[in-house]
C-alpha cells in the first residue's frame, strides 16, 4: 500500500517535469500560424521571420521524431513565436504602404484642385 | 607561537577567499539574455509600444522574467537562452504591433483628411459654377442689350432714311436726286442739294460699313456720248461733295449710264425731267452694292 503511494506520486513528479507526450496540438497550432502568416504575404514583408519559423518547425518535428518532447515543445514555441512575428511585421508592412499610398492620394488630389481653381480664374 | 597564529590567519583566509571565488564570483553575462534585456528595455521606453501594444509587451516581460529567475537560480542555460529568445522575439512583434497599430490610426486620420480635401474641392466645384452662371447670365444680358442697341441702330437708320426721302427698293436703299437739284445743262449741284449731300455725309459717317453707288442719268435729248458725258460729271459733282465733306473716296463708286435706263417718257417735258436724274444706292451691311442687271 505504501509503496503503490510511492509510484503514484514519483509518476505525478515525473509527469511534471518533463512532457512524455509528443507536443502535436503545438506543432498544429504553430503550422496554422505559419499559414497565416504566409496569406498575409511574409514572404515578401518578412522572409526572414517566417523562414526561421519553419526551419524551427522542421527541427520540432525531427526532435519528436527521437521522442525528445520537451525540446521539441520548446522548438515548436521558438517556431510560433516567429510565425507570429512575421504575420505582425507583413500587417505592419502593409498598413504603412496604405498611409503612404493615402497621403500621396491627398497630395495628387490637392494639387488638382489647385489646378482646377487656378484655372477657373 | 605568534608566527604559528599568523600562519594559521594566513591559512583560514586563503580558505576563506578560494570558497568564495569558487562559490559566488561575478556570475557571466548570458549575451542571449543580455540582449533580450536589452531589446525590452528599449521597447518599454517607447512610450508608441507602451501605448499600442501593452500585451504583447507583457509577454515579453513575462518571458524575460522567466529567464532571469532561471539565470539567477542556475538553472538550465538552454532554458534561459530559450525564454530570452521568446522575449526578445515577443519584444519584436511589441514593437511592430504598435508600428501597425500606429499606421492604422493614421490610415483613419488620412480618411478623414481625404473627405476633407473632397469636401474643399467640391465646394470649389460648386463656386466655380456660380461663377460661370454668373457669367453666363452677363453674356446674355450684353446679348441682349446689344441686341436691343442694334434694334435701336436700325429704327434710327430708317428715320435718316427718311430723312433722306430714300426708296427702299429691290436694289436696296435707293436716293434718287432729281433734276430740280443740278442747273441745266449743268453738273454744278444747286444750293438745295446741299442738305442732302449733308444728310448723306453723317448717314455715311454713322454706318461705316455701307458704301454707296452714285449712278448718273439723262433725258434723250442730244447725242448719247454728250449724255453718257454729262452723267458722268452729275455723279462726280455728287461724289466732289460728299468727298470735300470728308467721305473717304474707297466707299463711292460713279457710274455714267446717260439715256439708257429712262424712269418716264423721254416724249413731254414732265417725262424728261424725270429721267434727268442722279440715284444713290446705298450697300447692305457688307458692303455690297446691287448692279443694274
Amino acid at each position: 500500500m505504501k509503496q503503490s503511494a510511492t509510484i503514484v506520486l514519483l509518476a505525478l513528479l515525473f509527469g511534471a517535469c518533463s512532457s512524455t507526450k509528443p507536443p502535436t496540438q503545438k506543432l498544429t497550432q504553430t503550422e496554422a500560424s505559419i499559414r497565416q502568416a504566409e496569406q498575409v504575404g511574409a514572404e515578401e514583408y518578412a522572409p526572414l521571420e517566417i523562414r526561421e519559423a519553419r526551419k524551427k518547425l522542421e527541427q520540432s518535428k525531427d526532435l519528436v521524431e527521437d521522442e525528445k518532447y520537451e525540446e521539441a515543445k520548446r522548438t515548436a514555441d521558438q517556431a510560433m513565436v516567429n510565425a507570429e512575428l512575421a504575420q505582425i511585421k507583413s500587417l505592419s508592412a502593409k498598413a504603412q504602404k496604405a498611409v503612404y499610398e493615402l497621403k500621396q492620394s491627398i497630395q495628387a488630389l490637392q494639387d488638382e484642385i489647385q489646378k482646377n481653381i487656378n484655372s477657373n480664374q | 607561537m605568534r608566527t604559528t597564529k599568523f600562519l594559521q590567519l594566513l591559512l583560514s583566509g586563503t580558505l576563506i577567499i578560494s570558497v568564495l571565488t569558487a562559490c559566488g564570483g561575478p556570475p557571466q553575462n548570458n549575451p542571449l539574455l543580455t540582449e533580450a534585456e536589452q531589446a525590452y528595455n528599449k521597447a518599454e521606453n517607447d512610450s508608441l509600444v507602451v501605448l499600442k501594444a501593452p500585451v504583447a509587451l507583457k509577454e515579453a516581460e513575462e518571458n524575460l522574467e522567466k529567464s532571469q529567475e532561471i539565470w539567477q537560480n542556475k538553472g538550465d542555460k538552454e532554458l534561459v537562452e530559450h525564454y530570452a529568445y521568446l522575449a526578445k522575439q515577443k519584444t519584436a512583434i511589441a514593437t511592430e504591433t504598435a508600428k501597425m497599430n500606429a499606421a492604422q490610426d493614421q490610415v483613419e486620420r488620412a480618411e478623414a483628411e481625404r473627405k476633407e480635401v473632397l469636401l474643399v474641392a467640391r465646394k470649389a466645384e460648386a463656386e466655380a459654377a456660380e461663377r460661370k452662371a454668373q457669367q453666363a447670365i452677363q453674356e446674355l444680358e450684353s446679348v441682349k442689350a446689344e441686341a436691343k442697341d442694334a434694334q435701336k441702330r436700325a429704327e434710327e437708320m430708317a428715320g435718316r432714311i427718311n430723312e433722306l426721302e430714300a426708296n427702299q427698293t429691290e436694289r436696296g436703299l435707293v436716293l434718287t436726286l432729281s433734276d430740280v437739284l443740278f442747273d441745266f445743262n449743268s453738273a454744278d449741284l444747286k444750293a438745295g442739294s446741299r442738305r442732302v449731300v449733308d444728310e448723306l455725309t453723317s448717314f455715311l459717317n454713322e454706318y461705316p460699313n455701307r458704301r454707296i453707288q452714285i449712278e448718273g442719268h439723262t433725258d434723250s435729248i442730244g447725242s448719247e456720248e454728250y449724255n453718257k458725258q454729262l452723267s458722268l460729271r452729275r455723279a462726280n459733282a455728287v461724289k466732289e461733295a460728299l468727298v470735300s465733306n470728308g467721305i473717304s473716296t474707297s466707299k463711292i463708286n460713279t457710274v455714267a449710264l446717260g439715256e439708257e435706263y429712262p424712269v418716264a417718257s423721254n416724249i413731254n417735258e414732265a417725262g424728261r425731267q424725270q429721267n434727268r436724274r442722279v440715284e444713290i444706292i446705298v450697300s447692305d451691311e457688307n458692303g455690297e452694292i446691287s448692279q443694274r442687271k
